[in-house]
């Protein structure tokens, strides 16, 4: 999703690189931590339902394990596809 | 005195800065949505196992491949309404 926006970059002087690119940072970190909350939140709305213990039951842990480990690698794969239809936009003008 | 500015005529280095912001947050909502998207309309919640199967990958390209048309489709059509620029 991240490796090309900087391309357009190309002709600016180095100062308003820098400022382009702390900007990229800052996008960055806030988006890793918005997406941190909103995989919490999405795996225990699909995992756990019941409240009659205070810790977690063997087969809910196990469902929240999987549960982050599929959205990321379905996050990994949406990536990769975005990044290939932004390509093809960018090259068809 | 000045080098040539590398904005086009009448746009600050200001503005500039703000409009690539603005764009890059807007990719970056644009992404998230997909992805959130795509991920309920193509993923069993019953979590099954750790890995993604075919039937779900072939479901995320197309989900993402058809999403991004329909971004396009309302861009184009946003645009036309507007008086040129």
């Amino acid at each position: 999703m991240d490796a090309n926006m900087m391309a357009g970059f190309d002709g600016l002087p180095d100062e308003d690189r820098a400022i382009m690119s702390s900007m990229i940072e800052q996008l960055q970190l806030r988006d890793s931590l918005r997406m941190y909350n909103s995989l919490v939140e999405r795996c225990f709305v699909d995992c756990v339902d019941s409240f009659t213990r205070k810790s977690l039951q063997k087969q809910e842990e196990t469902c929240v394990m999987r549960c982050a480990e599929k959205f990321l690698k379905h996050t990994m794969r949406v990536g990769m596809r975005f990044a290939e239809l932004n390509q093809n936009a960018s090259t068809q003008d | 005195m000045a080098s040539p500015s590398p904005y086009p005529p009448g746009v600050t280095k200001e503005q500039a800065i703000s409009m690539a912001q603005m764009e890059m947050e807007y990719r970056v909502e644009l992404f998230n949505k997909l992805a959130q998207t795509c991920f309920h309309k193509c993923v069993d919640k019953k979590y099954k196992e750790a890995e993604l199967n075919m039937g779900e990958n072939s479901c995320i390209d197309r989900c993402v491949s058809k999403y991004w048309q329909v971004n396009g489709m309302v861009g184009q059509l946003l645009s036309a309404g507007k008086p040129p620029m």
